[in-house]
């Protein structure tokens, strides 16, 4: 007992700090610092404070979904899901559809959703049969049934039917463009909605109650039979076999869900940034959302709501801080290269934990 | 009875075969519609073999030591790129760049490779999302290096390389004192095609240098480490060491593949040479037949032929189809893509297979006990 | 035993490699060497160009210099050798000699004065450095891409 104590009184700052370092990952650690670093030094190279909360703001609420999309796969131990950018075409079939079907205005959003949905749900299907095919594998496997199907809508996007003037090359006639402009369609549809605008600070409510929808939505799914199925099929398989989870429907839903909010993040995504990108432009989306959740505390095989807001957040910060301080601090911009070392060491830091890999 | 027993060997020949098959069929059919003469094809069919054989053989030892497909060999690219940035700067031209900027690009490649395969011991069992992740970690710290060191740190003279603001390397570096001269050096031309001989001498050495290395005792080693990592450790194999040594090899001779890739080209593209070469030597090694645990020299050519007839021809016969030149080009990048999805799934499907066989055998063998 | 002579095994491939970068840097170190026929004023004598100089290097004429022109040729090493036929009158004999010139390692623009080099002057006479005069061409800053863009690239 005695014993015990003294080891207490011998846990000096320093050990308790590398403790706390340890639980909470040292590079998580330095990102946070980092950018509390930035926001600080903020002020004092010329930028306005307020004005990079609201674009910090602003990027956290048109990326927080697809991060959001990262969850239910965690959670049934189906790992990160690299394959985001599958939901993501789903989501641009439906953005497209809705457009070409005449559709303008806010309603053009909810009908982008709708005819969305069914193609998530279908796409996700077949990918979570897949995944289910190759358990254990399904990083590498999702990396690239995500660029195959990207590769493969390039050509979609030339040889489909689409007619809107809005949408196909002006001199061909057919064939979508690379971007397309959404004025007149859904651009900031849920960024206007109840906005903020106190002097230089303004906030998209919107878009933040519609991911605030989401994210309690998904938080109660967990919350849920089904949710602490997925749960523990995702903790521990074996147990949940035992105790009567149909493993593979289980991990089949958890990929549907995260195909479907994929697609609506996107859409989301493209309502604040105003555009449609296609071809090439979803290929390499999953890698900021992996790396937002990681970064917000998450783990290969544990991820919460909170890691959600926390990771996108931090995330975000980053790619709007760095290229304005550093700009105005040392004429350089090297906020790329911070982005990449930065996104890239934490999914890194992720892969290489030993608890995790024990699978 | 006879045909039937052929039928079936054929049958299963070409089951085994399905992707090089795949792909002789999609050959057959594109190069007709693209209407390339037979000479102009072959004529780039060689030159291509001579540019990229060497880099895909790189692959072949990770594979062996049973770390799958080395996504990080991008990692050995860059070396051969700085490698290739310090020559170019230092004005060494001809024979002597290349050879100098092999040797150069050896200090960094085993750094990198070292580097690559420490974290690779670390995420056992997912080596190759690692290495893939590895790759893009690698590339940040290249462009630190390259876009902001070189200039004011790292020195560099000319401003022909330099970009005009003071710091940094320019998009593209001009190699054309030293382009194609290994290839034109001993080239013949048969029948109107030109055969780079001395390209082809250096990657017969290096097949050479694997079939003598598969029967060493590191070589074995390595194999014993691929087959089962606990078999080899109880067996007195230090398997850390032994993997670490297969990256680092792999990555040295890739960046060496690299330097005979880009005095072919003529050119660097600082900052994309490099992105896309794993992706691409990885498919053209897989189409050949390889498997994420099984791969040969005779892959190695049959798949960069294959493929590449494939990347030739694909853009024109595209065009022929639709009328759009830009499918054909949408198009083998696809087939890239898919082949390697195909591949991972086909290689991740039947270790599960082994595994749930392994385990029903077990079973029955408890059982048996148990009675 | 085997351990100290693995050390020496890898010493001595390091040192071979080492080796052979040097002498790969010095073999293959690029110069180009402009040949000028113009006058030269040194030590104040001055020395006249011939009526026309024509430049063999590797048995390929690379120049036909007549008065106040310049020809330029590469050269890797440092060991420039270079045939001169030399027509010092207009209809005059030609005169053919081969020489051979030590490059400094440091330049890799090199300026020959023909005339000072053929009087036989000091290296430091003919031979000068040279410096590209032409402007920095006022480049727009170029566009550096995106490390995760998705690129095609040739293969």
């Amino acid at each position: 007992m005695n014993e015990i104590l003294m080891d207490k009184n011998n846990l000096t700052l320093g050990n308790r700090l590398r403790a706390f370092a340890a639980s909470f990952g040292l590079p998580r650690l330095i990102i946070a610092a980092f950018l509390l670093l930035l926001f600080i030094a903020a002020p004092f190279v010329g930028a306005d404070f307020w004005t990079q909360i609201s674009n910090t703001i602003n990027r956290f609420s048109w990326n927080a979904i697809l991060v959001l999309a990262m969850v239910p796969m965690i959670h049934s131990g189906c790992g990160l899901n690299f394959g985001l950018p599958l939901g993501i075409i789903s989501g641009l079939l439906g953005a497209t559809l809705s457009i070409e079907f005449g559709f303008t205005g806010p309603i053009s959003f909810v009908m982008a959703v709708a005819i969305a949905t069914p193609i998530a749900i279908l796409l996700g299907a077949l990918y979570g049969w897949l995944l289910n095919k190759i358990k254990g594998g399904e990083m590498m496997i999702a990396t690239y049934v995500g660029f195959s199907s990207v590769s493969f809508m390039c050509m979609m996007w030339l040889l489909l039917p689409y007619h809107s003037p809005t949408m196909v090359w002006g001199f061909a006639g057919k064939g979508l463009r690379t971007t397309i402009s959404l004025e007149g369609f859904y651009d900031k549809v849920l960024a206007n909605f109840l906005q903020v605008n106190i002097g230089n600070l303004s906030i998209p409510t919107g878009t933040l109650l519609f991911f605030a929808l989401l994210a309690f939505g998904m938080w109660a799914f967990l919350h849920t039979k089904t949710g602490t199925a997925m749960t523990a099929v995702g903790s521990n398989p074996t147990f949940a076999k035992a105790a009567g989870v149909n493993v593979d429907k289980t991990r089949l839903l958890s990929v549907v869900l995260s195909t479907w909010l994929a697609a609506i993040g996107i859409l989301v995504y493209e309502q604040g940034f105003g555009f449609i990108q296609l071809y090439m432009a979803p290929f390499y989306m999953a890698l900021p959302a992996v790396s937002a959740i990681l970064i917000g505390g998450a783990s290969v095989n544990k991820a919460t709501i909170a890691n959600v807001i926390i990771g996108t957040f931090l995330f975000q910060g980053i790619v709007t801080m760095t290229p304005t301080v550093m700009n105005n601090m040392i004429h350089m911009d090297m906020s790329e290269v911070i982005r990449v070392v930065a996104s890239q060491g934490m999914i890194l830091y992720a892969l290489t934990r030993k608890t995790e890999a024990a699978k | 009875m006879k045909e039937k027993n052929m039928g079936k060997k054929l049958l299963s020949l070409l089951q085994a075969n399905s992707v090089p098959v795949t792909f002789v069929l999609i050959c057959a059919v594109c190069i007709p519609l693209s209407g390339l003469s037979v000479s102009y094809l072959l004529n780039e069919i060689v030159t291509r073999m001579g540019r990229n054989i060497f880099l895909i053989l790189a692959l072949l030892i990770p594979i062996m030591s049973g770390m799958g497909l080395n996504f990080g060999m991008t990692l050995g690219a860059m070396a051969g790129e700085i490698a290739l940035i310090f020559v170019s700067d230092w004005q060494i031209w001809g024979i002597p760049g290349v050879v100098l900027a092999m040797i150069l690009s050896i200090p960094i490649s085993v750094l990198l490779g070292a580097f690559c395969g420490k974290i690779l011991n670390m995420a056992k069992g997912r080596e190759m999302i690692t290495s893939y992740i590895i790759s893009f970690f690698t590339n940040g710290l290249y462009q630190l290096v390259v876009l902001y060191m070189m200039g004011p740190i790292i020195p560099i003279k000319h401003f022909s390389i330099k970009l005009p603001r003071g710091y940094g390397i320019r998009n593209t570096v001009s190699l054309l004192n030293m382009r194609q001269c290994l290839d034109n050096l001993l080239a013949i031309k048969v029948g109107g095609v030109k055969i780079p001989v001395l390209t082809f001498l250096i990657i017969a050495l290096l097949c050479l240098f694997i079939v003598w290395f598969r029967r060493t005792k590191l070589g074995q080693d390595m194999r014993a480490v691929g087959q089962d990592m606990n078999v080899a450790r109880d067996a007195g194999i230090n398997v850390e060491r032994t993997r670490i040594i297969s990256i680092v090899m792999s990555t040295v001779l890739a960046g060496f593949g690299m330097v005979i890739y880009l005095q072919n080209m003529g050119n660097i593209a600082t900052y994309s040479s490099h992105s896309q070469i794993g992706m691409f030597c990885i498919a053209a090694l897989l189409v050949g037949g390889a498997s994420v645990e099984k791969a040969s020299i005779g892959n190695v050519f049959l798949g960069v032929v294959l493929f590449h007839t494939m990347f030739i021809v694909a853009p024109k016969a595209g065009a022929a189809i639709t009328g759009d030149s830009m499918i054909g080009e949408y198009f083998r990048v696809f087939v890239s893509y898919a082949v390697i999805t195909v591949a991972l799934i086909m290689y991740e499907t039947k270790k599960r297979k082994v595994k749930s066989q392994m385990a029903q055998q077990l079973a029955q063998e408890q059982e048996a006990e148990n009675e | 035993m085997n351990k100290t002579r693995m050390l020496l095994f890898r010493l001595g491939t390091l040192a071979i490699l080492v080796a052979i970068a040097a002498v790969m840097m010095v073999v293959g170190r690029g110069h180009t060497v402009y040949l000028d026929n113009k006058k030269l004023e040194y030590q104040g004598q001055e020395y006249k160009t011939p009526y026309k100089v024509v430049v063999l290097v590797k048995g390929e004429q690379v120049a036909k210099l007549y008065d106040r022109e310049r020809g330029s040729a590469t050269n890797v090493g440092q060991n420039f050798e270079m045939t001169l036929e030399i027509t010092q009158e207009k209809g005059g004999d030609e005169t053919v000699a081969t020489y051979q010139i030590k490059l400094p390692y440091n330049m890799d623009g090199v300026i020959i004065n023909l005339p000072g080099y053929l009087a036989g002057l000091p290296e430091e006479a003919y031979l000068t450095e040279f410096v590209s005069t032409a402007p920095e061409e006022p480049e727009a800053e170029e566009e550096i891409p995106e490390s995760d863009e998705f690129e095609m690239g040739e293969f």
